[in-house]
């Protein structure tokens, strides 16, 4: 159990005389016993700076530091962390206990008695005891996960790394393992690093979530405060299925002019915007509300083109009436209620729950009211 | 399908046409062409294994495919065939055990260093390692002599009489394995690239060494490519006469290949010995590849 840290943590690789920063300067503070969960696109760094943090990858600038030790220049095998990989990585030649006891003969002084001891009761916690005499090849591939996953464990190790563990297992297995691995890392206590390029993994398992984007950082927080306050344009549109409704609109006067509508301000979030003109609002699809008629400023008249029927809601791809462009966006609606496609509607923007971003920059300039802020944004740990 | 019409069927005849008819031409043109490709491969095979066990009338008399009647069939050319060679077979294994093993080894731990550990210049060495390969034996035996009459390793021996003595098979066995060592190398290089790196920085962090994971990881994984370097490089080395002739000076070091070329008579051919000598030089390489066939399909098929 270790409190780990990234200070500038910077890696650039030479590729043939040009230098590509693959991570750029990314600092955060990963507190003892913390679930931080590393997201965002393939290429983003993600990978690289879990590697750089086991030490499979020397960092280019910054440094690392476990319990306040900077581990830059200790090799992986002395950083007293486990690491659970995609592919399982499991020694094809040896047994499930083989594999587990591996870690344990390689990097401790332990009896083989004491060692079949902890593998045995990691396998008994991991509900793979059955399965200790059997190769890899014999199990399917939840099982083989577990072993991975059993391996890192009982290591007892002061970090845990995860690599898109689940991502190698099919939809229901995957959404079961992941409540499984929170409640693994919440009884074990161990500081966890998660990476995955999956949204739904990051805001369901992390106590804190850190966005990447082209090697940079692009916020770290609880996974509701990424939600309700993004702190970019990419943030907002990477987190949260179906995405953000993005519309490029221009400041004239106290409204918002976008294609096809044109949106007014009240002012305490108009004196938010100060001088800027080119401007993007942002909206998410379950804040849209589709009503039959239209009864204030906010309110638009358009039309569904396409409805997902999902049981619990419908997924809507709308347009306004009035927008030349043709542009298309996302709303999402209670699943008890029926809606005709090709048919129109008025669909109200309300005000409480939009979100406006710089244009040029992506900073966000105003983002959604919250009743009770500080209840829903508190941390979890 | 021939039964389909109930009312042929009663009738032999019908029934004969229509196998007759599906008998599918390009099918039989095919193992007709099999067959006889069969033939002219095994046909030096069966003339030597016939020829071996005749008589000299015998296989003067008669063609070598005709099989030895019983009038001229003999035993004799494989007792004096093995009783000449019997030295050479003892000396080949002494130095072609070693240089088999020594060169798979030395071949698997550079090929491990080539891919799995990263270090500067590993580029080039591979470049040194992949010209090796195409290096031909003829272009280094004057260099390779005077290399080794330079070195005097039975001068350098002659505290121990006994290895003094084999000095020309120490030659043989460093000069074999050096010569194999590219080829295992490449060999084992393609296999270990195939190999998880995923699994290699598992070991790593697991707390395994660079030595550590080769020792656990790599080595057992090798098996099957041992397997084909160990048939490659056993057949290559004990087949080879040209270093031999080289190298071997004094007659009591002589090889099998060597001893086998001695079977030439100087008078009169004696084919029915040279024959059986063949096929008794033959044989442990035959016997090498019986052992590790499993392990070799394995491991020339990429399965792990």
């Amino acid at each position: 159990m270790a409190k780990l840290t990234l200070d500038g943590v910077t890696k650039r690789f030479d590729d043939g005389g040009d230098v590509i920063v693959a991570v750029d300067d990314v600092s955060i503070e990963i507190d003892d016993g913390e679930f931080l969960v590393l997201v965002g696109p393939s290429g983003c760094g993600k990978s690289t700076t879990l590697r750089m943090i086991a030490g499979l990858e020397t960092i280019s600038d910054g440094r690392i530091a476990i319990d306040g030790d900077v581990v830059n220049d200790v090799p992986a095998q002395q950083r007293e962390i486990a690491m659970v990989f995609q592919s399982y990585a499991l020694y094809p030649h040896m047994t499930v206990r083989e594999n587990m006891r591996f870690g344990l003969e390689e990097s401790t002084t332990l009896d083989t008695d004491t060692m079949n001891e902890r593998v045995e009761e990691t396998a008994t916690m991991l509900e793979i005891d059955d399965l200790l005499e059997r190769k890899p090849s014999e199990l399917s591939g939840g099982q083989q996960q577990r072993v991975a996953l059993g391996r890192a464990i009982v290591r007892d190790p002061a970090v845990f790394l995860m690599d898109e563990p689940l991502s190698n297992l099919d939809a229901k297995l995957r959404s079961g393992m992941r409540m499984e691995l929170q409640r693994l890392q919440h009884d074990l206590g161990v500081t966890t690093v998660y990476v995955t390029h999956d949204q739904t993994e990051a805001m369901t398992m992390g106590d804190r979530i850190a966005i990447l984007d082209d090697g940079e950082l692009q916020q770290v927080a609880t996974p509701l405060e990424c939600y309700h306050r993004p702190k970019n344009l990419f943030v907002a549109g990477f987190i949260g299925e179906p995405s953000m409704n993005f519309f490029d609109v221009s400041l004239e006067d106290d409204r918002l002019v976008g294609s096809g509508f044109e949106y007014p301000l009240s002012s305490p979030i108009r004196s938010e915007l100060a001088g800027d003109e080119k401007l993007v609002l942002g909206i998410r699809p379950e804040d849209i509300e589709v009503l039959d008629a239209r009864e204030t400023a906010h309110d638009f008249p358009v039309r569904v083109d396409v409805v997902e029927p999902m049981g619990n809601e419908n997924n809507l791809l709308a347009g306004f009436r009035t927008d030349e462009n043709d542009s298309q966006f996302n709303v999402t609606t209670d699943g008890m209620r029926r809606i005709e496609e090709g048919t129109h509607y008025i669909a109200r923007f309300p005000e409480s729950a939009i979100h406006v971003f710089d244009r040029e920059s992506g900073v966000a300039l105003h983002s959604r009211e919250i009743d009770d802020e500080a209840t829903l944004l508190e941390s979890r740990i | 399908m021939t039964t389909a019409e109930p009312t042929d069927a009663g009738t032999g005849e019908g029934r004969l046409s229509e196998t007759i008819e599906t008998v599918d031409t390009q099918r039989v043109a095919l193992y007709v062409v099999l067959a006889g490709l069969i033939g002219f491969y095994l046909s030096p095979l069966w003339a030597g294994l016939t020829t071996a066990f005749k008589t000299q009338t015998g296989f003067v008399e008669t063609t070598p495919v005709t099989p030895p009647t019983p009038a001229w069939f003999t035993l004799e050319p494989w007792e004096l065939a093995f009783a000449a060679m019997q030295g050479g077979l003892i000396n080949s294994a002494m130095f072609v055990v070693p240089a088999t093993i020594l060169s798979a080894t030395l071949g698997s731990l550079a090929a491990y260093g080539l891919t799995k550990l990263s270090w500067r210049g590993q580029v080039g060495i591979l470049v040194i390692f992949l010209a090796g390969v195409f290096l031909p034996y003829q272009s280094v035996l004057v260099p390779l002599r005077q290399f080794w009459s330079a070195v005097d390793l039975a001068g350098l021996l002659s505290f121990a009489p006994f290895l003094a003595n084999r000095a020309d098979l120490l030659e043989l066995t460093i000069t074999h394995t050096a010569y194999g060592i590219p080829i295992c190398t490449i060999l084992f290089r393609s296999y270990y690239k195939t190999l998880d790196d995923e699994m290699i920085e598992a070991a790593k962090i697991d707390g395994a060494n660079a030595f550590g994971i080769y020792k656990r990881i790599v080595l057992p994984l090798s098996l099957p490519m041992f397997a084909v370097t160990l048939i490659y490089q056993f057949t290559q080395v004990w087949n080879d006469l040209l270093f031999a002739l080289v190298l071997v000076t004094s007659r009591s070091n002589y090889v099998v290949t060597q001893s086998l070329n001695e079977l030439q008579g100087s008078m009169a051919q004696e084919y029915n010995i040279q024959m059986a000598g063949a096929f008794i030089a033959a044989l442990p390489t035959i016997i090498i590849y019986v052992i590790f066939g499993r392990q070799f399909a394995k491991g020339i098929t990429g399965a792990s």
